[in-house]
């Protein structure tokens, strides 16, 4: 079975595709990439399907030799890529044959770096995925971050050609974003002032962020009175406001349901985005109604349909 | 009682709405939650991907492209109406077997001079009653269950714990609870059950579902190791009745 073999595996990095689905109610997080966007573009690079598997890194990328013939791309994070030791473009489909070794640097700006292979990973799906949940040492390669002379077997690969996707689409990273926040469900349990703050007030990202969850620190949210309730379930995005009046936006590896105030979500299509601010580094949110978030995901759907250009037949 | 006359639907970002069924834990809130769920699931509603029941509400995720904020609370208004307690399918009871006291139930001790009693009374207590299970979540496969003896209940730690190990059977409050994973906590630790709350090997990874009873059965050290030792090599088949 062909196969590619981990030199060296960075910090964390971890299998993923496009998450699991049906098994939040036993308590089950989606997992699945932090930055949704970057994944699918990886994978529409190289032609694979949206849900092919391939690898989601932390800071600094891992070093890969591969057994046979491929294509791949690297998205995310602003990663130097080289191949067999010459700089390499990110955001674009590139050729590699038997024993080239591709290796990403530390990221110059954003967290999460992106590699998808043609044919994608095919590690056995669990639950009907093949993303890793650390805490759950669930899916992905024996449910874990990767280690180094792992070997990870891939599907069989099907051509693939020269892509890149459009140099406006390709985010930067080293500005503070604004992400677009719904209010909501327990936006009643604060004041005024508290919500008036969330919008104003720039958030800035902690040390102590990671796949379950992006713990901020900035201005105090104020509560009309405490900060417990009866449990419910945790959306995508949810930002959790305990005690201490600091905001935790909740992610791909999220707890199912928690007994926090949630003063609202982050929409999806700017979720990647903040899983690629870097601790010290700020962002800010924006108010819109669910139905102008209804609105800015079919334009965002659209425009990431739009952002590679294939070469004309 | 605790029922809302009408369903609250409340925004959860801009792929999911809670449906907000009542303002307490109660049994019968928690029931028309599962029945709501169990119908959207039966009839397979247009453009839903995945719900998540808890106590009185059930989150939704839904996709915009497929149906909007407007049709998805109408048809969600509609099942409402129909989702009664009696549409559920028989609930299942799970036996657990659950070794009190000594080094697995390191605060039985401590939680009977806290009630009052003796530590045997206590258990005795504890493995007599019929537990139900509102939902399973937080961590994969914890049980959020009522059903404790009223004399049991008791106030959480003062001083929650880092590390609780899994399968530890514990009670807070009116509630008990098993931690399925190793996790912080700040529930009385009364026993250890052998069994796997989480499994990720398992082709159902949870033991227990929402809305299923749960029954203790008292063991001893020497049959917590053998059914241990039964788990581990995957040659243990938990009791599990329908009511």
């Amino acid at each position: 079975m062909a196969s590619m073999l981990v030199h060296d595996a960075g910090p964390q990095t971890t299998v993923q595709d496009l998450g699991r689905r049906g098994s939040l109610r036993v308590g089950i997080p989606p997992s699945g990439p932090m930055d949704r966007e970057a994944f699918l573009l990886a994978n529409r690079l190289v032609g694979n399907a949206d849900d092919a598997a391939g690898l989601e890194c932390t800071l600094i990328g891992p070093c890969i030799e591969f057994a046979d013939e491929r294509w791949v791309a690297v998205t995310g994070a602003d990663m130097p890529v080289t191949l067999n030791g010459a700089a390499m473009p990110g955001w674009a489909a590139i050729e590699v044959e038997a024993g080239d070794v591709l290796k990403l640097g530390a990221a110059r700006s954003g967290v999460r770096g992106y590699i998808a292979i043609s044919g994608g990973i095919d590690t056995p799906p669990a639950l009907g995925s093949r993303s890793t949940y650390l805490r759950g040492r669930l899916g992905g390669f024996e449910g874990r971050v990767l280690r180094k002379a792992d070997c990870l077997p891939l599907g069989p690969a099907s051509g693939g050609a020269p892509a890149e996707v459009h140099e406006e689409m390709i985010p930067n990273y080293t500005v503070e974003p604004t992400v677009r926040v719904v209010l909501g469900p327990q936006d009643d349990r604060f004041t005024k002032r508290g919500i008036a703050v969330l919008f104003e007030a720039p958030y800035e990202m902690t040390q102590q962020s990671d796949r379950m969850g992006a713990r901020l620190r900035g201005a105090r949210i104020e509560h009309t009175r405490g900060h417990d309730i009866i449990s419910d379930g945790v959306p995508l995005g949810g930002i959790q406001v305990v005690g201490d009046g600091q905001p935790i936006v909740l992610l791909a590896d999220r707890q199912s349901t928690g007994g926090y105030t949630k003063i609202g979500a982050v929409c999806s299509f700017d979720i990647g985005r903040v899983c690629q601010v870097k601790p010290g580094q700020r962002l800010r949110f924006r108010q819109v109604s669910v139905a102008g978030a209804h609105e800015f995901l079919r334009a965002y759907r659209k425009e990431v349909d739009e952002a590679i250009t294939f070469p004309s037949p | 009682v605790g029922n809302y006359a009408e369903p609250r639907f409340l925004p959860c970002g801009d792929l999911a709405l809670s449906v907000e069924l009542g303002d307490e834990i109660n049994r019968d809130v928690n029931a028309r939650v599962l029945a709501l769920e169990y119908l959207i699931q039966r009839k397979g509603l247009h453009g839903v991907s995945e719900t998540v029941p808890s106590y009185r509400s059930l989150l939704v995720y839904y996709d915009p492209a497929t149906v909007g904020w407007d049709e998805l609370t109408r048809s969600l208004r509609a099942l409402w109406r129909e989702a009664r307690p009696e549409v559920l399918p028989p609930a299942r009871t799970v036996e657990i077997p659950c070794c009190y006291g000594g080094e697995l139930g390191f605060e039985l001790e401590a939680a009977a001079k806290t009630l009052g009693l003796a530590a045997e009374e206590v258990a005795w207590l504890h493995a007599s009653a019929d537990y139900y299970v509102y939902f399973v979540g937080f961590t994969p496969g914890l049980p959020y269950m009522t059903g404790m003896p009223e004399r049991l209940t008791i106030p959480r730690l003062d001083q929650p714990r880092t590390k609780t190990p899994p399968g530890s059977v514990s009670i807070g409050g009116i509630q008990c609870c098993i931690y399925s994973v190793e996790s912080p906590g700040g529930f009385w630790v009364l026993g250890r059950t052998p069994l796997l709350l989480y499994d990720p090997g398992a082709a159902e990874p949870s033991l227990l579902r929402p809305g299923d009873h749960v029954r203790f059965r008292m063991i001893d050290r020497a049959e917590f190791d053998k059914i241990a030792a039964a788990v581990a090599e995957g040659g243990y088949a938990p009791r599990i009745e329908r009511v």
